[in-house]
């Protein structure tokens, strides 16, 4: 029984970690928080199920992340050319692909993908004998496998570098003959196809594609990106990569045992704001414990309180 | 060559604020010459090089570098010609960046940024030779983040950074102010030999007058916006502090700040 928990957290979790390394790029490389997330999430999943209802679920898989690319391009002319702030440029993004993700689901709020073939069936017909049983498993891993391999060869570029540095030091971007807002663009835009590909991966493991699927995605991916970090810390660009990777997966494994145990399903959104607020306050409260103590230390000592 | 043709600044035109930071200021730098700034607070020789750099639109007036006129060009495309370091050490270098990718992404400019490698093999030996130039240790510590470095070290990557392609321009804006007397001073010369090796065209805001007499071959005074005085040959070369002290009094309706005496 648990087993079964923890291999279907697993696979959620893998699928979920590509959306974790598209909200990296912005959240914590850009140091942008994109709200686009919840809309472009939802974008794959529509993509994906027109195509794979027409039994062209690759076609679907490979178009997902250019809706999204498109998306976040969106968000980042409305960031850099209008000006508009990074929060509000993705909620207007957010807001109006929830009518284009309609329009793309010809105007059904669901789509049951049931009965077409799957990208994990045509996955299986490839495997050896053996290995089929696991190609539910095995197709996430290696798709999240290669993109991660891709993203951090891509961060180690000129491009990726200075994609980098722009959210470090924009100042320090442009006097090296860099167009910032180039960057921001080219970012939000990585961001969200990552996002749509998660999406799409989504659509297919589930076999439905929901139009409210993707709202409350952000705070998903934002919780596995932390709760990651207490696990690896951020000491280099691999280990925030893996970070959010491992958190995506004890996210998920976590929802998946809380759930195991009959909690009505309505208390998963909930659930995700509750993780995520625990997730921004425990460092301040270990922070402050640790002040606390070496504060009283002091006093003991007869030191002066700085603190 | 740079030249500024009557540059002006006005910032919040129109309203009870309406500051004329830059006043009707034209000036020549020719290849090679090292020009120092000096002026009191607010006297506007931040806006000058922040009109020059392209971080602040010109009211009116023109720039031009080596003959190109540049008075239209966005920052990030000047910055191709321009080397620039600011007051604050922590502005001109990426923190979470290593030391070794922060020269990798300076050594690109004024080159189209692609997928090829960040720091390649041979850059990496050019900024091991570099950094063991400075003579501060940190060609032993390329793979750490720039972030853990002090400030005087940080200034200093800046300026291997501003000059590791040779810039056409050099923009420097007191940047030894936030360094410690003994660092401000190591910085300065290894400015000046930087500058010296590689023949930069360089302007230099500084509040030490001794410093703006002693280093380049040239200076300007600055008095609310306007360019009160230039010296230059053997008129600079016989001034001194004091006279200049007073020169600028007889000049000029406020007086250079007491922090400008040194
Ligand atoms: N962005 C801005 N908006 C409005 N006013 C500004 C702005 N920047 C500068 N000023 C004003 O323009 C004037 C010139 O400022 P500037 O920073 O160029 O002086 P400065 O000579 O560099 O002085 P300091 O020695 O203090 O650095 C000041 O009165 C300042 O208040
Ligand atoms: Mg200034």
């Amino acid at each position: 029984m648990s087993l079964i928990i923890l291999t279907d957290g697993l696979r959620l979790g893998l699928i979920y970690a590509i959306m974790a390394l598209g909200i990296f790029i912005s959240f914590r490389i850009l140091n942008i928080p994109d709200l686009t997330v919840d809309g472009s999430f939802t974008l794959g999943m529509a993509v994906f199920a027109v195509f794979a209802m027409d039994g062209r679920p690759f076609l679907g898989l490979l178009l997902a992340p250019l809706a999204g690319l498109a998306a976040g391009c969106v968000t980042g002319l409305l960031l850099t050319k209008l000006k508009v702030q990074p929060i509000l440029a993705g909620i207007l993004t957010m807001t109006g692909l929830y009518s284009i993700n309609l329009l793309v689901m010809k105007e059904s709020p669901n789509i049951s993908l049931f009965n077409s073939g799957t990208v994990f069936s045509l996955a299986e017909t490839i495997l050896p004998g053996f290995l089929k049983p696991y190609v539910n498993f095995l197709f996430p891993a290696l798709v999240l496998a290669a993109l991660t391999l891709l993203l951090l060869l891509f961060l180690r570029t000129q491009l990726g570098m200075s994609l980098r540095a722009t959210g470090d030091n924009e100042a320090m971007v442009r006097a090296s003959s860099i167009s910032a807002d180039r960057m921001k663009i080219l970012g939000l835009a990585l961001a969200n196809a990552l996002v749509s590909f998660s999406g799409a991966m989504m659509a297919q493991y589930q076999e439905f594609a929901d139009i409210s699927f993707g709202i409350g995605m952000v705070v998903v991916g934002l919780a596995s990106i932390i709760i990651g970090e207490a696990f690896l810390g951020r000491r280099s660009i691999v280990c925030n990569v893996l970070a959010a990777i491992l958190g995506s997966v004890l996210y998920q494994i976590v929802i998946s045992l809380v759930f195991s145990t009959g909690l009505n399903t309505l208390f998963m959104k909930l659930l995700s704001a509750v993780i995520l607020t625990v997730a921004l306050a425990v460092p301040l409260v270990k922070d402050a414990v640790k002040k606390g103590k070496s504060g009283r230390a002091a006093v003991k000592r007869g030191e002066p309180n700085d603190a | 060559m740079l030249e500024l043709q009557n540059g002006t600044v006005v910032f919040l035109p129109g309203t009870v604020n309406e500051r004329v930071a830059l006043n009707n200021v034209s000036f020549t730098l020719k290849d090679g010459d090292f020009v120092t700034v000096i002026g009191s607070n607010g006297a506007g020789k931040s806006t000058l090089l922040n009109a020059v750099s392209g971080a602040y639109p010109l009211t009116s007036g023109r720039v031009l570098l080596d003959g190109k006129d540049i008075t239209r060009l966005p920052e990030h495309k000047r910055a191709r010609y321009i080397g620039r370091l600011f007051q604050d050490p922590l502005k001109g270098t990426a923190p979470n960046m290593t030391i070794e990718e922060n020269l990798g992404l300076a050594y690109g400019r004024g080159r189209r940024r692609g997928l090829s490698a960040g720091v390649k093999k041979a850059d990496r030996e050019l900024f091991r030779e570099l950094l063991k130039d400075l003579d501060l240790g940190l060609e032993d510590r390329m793979k750490t983040k720039v972030g853990l470095l002090s400030g005087g070290q940080r200034q200093a990557l800046t300026l291997l950074m501003a000059t590791i392609v040779t810039p056409s321009l050099l923009l420097l804006d007191e940047h030894t102010a936030a360094l410690d007397p003994k660092t401000s001073r190591q910085i300065m010369s290894l400015t000046d030999r930087i500058v010296k090796e590689h023949e930069i065209t360089t302007l230099m805001v500084t509040h030490n007058i001794q410093n703006a007499l002693e280093y380049g071959n040239k200076t300007l005074v600055l008095s609310q916006g306007r360019l009160i005085l230039t010296l230059e040959g053997s008129e600079r070369d016989h001034m001194t502090v004091e006279a200049l002290m007073r020169l600028y009094s007889a000049n000029a309706a406020d007086a250079l700040s007491d922090r400008m005496i040194l």
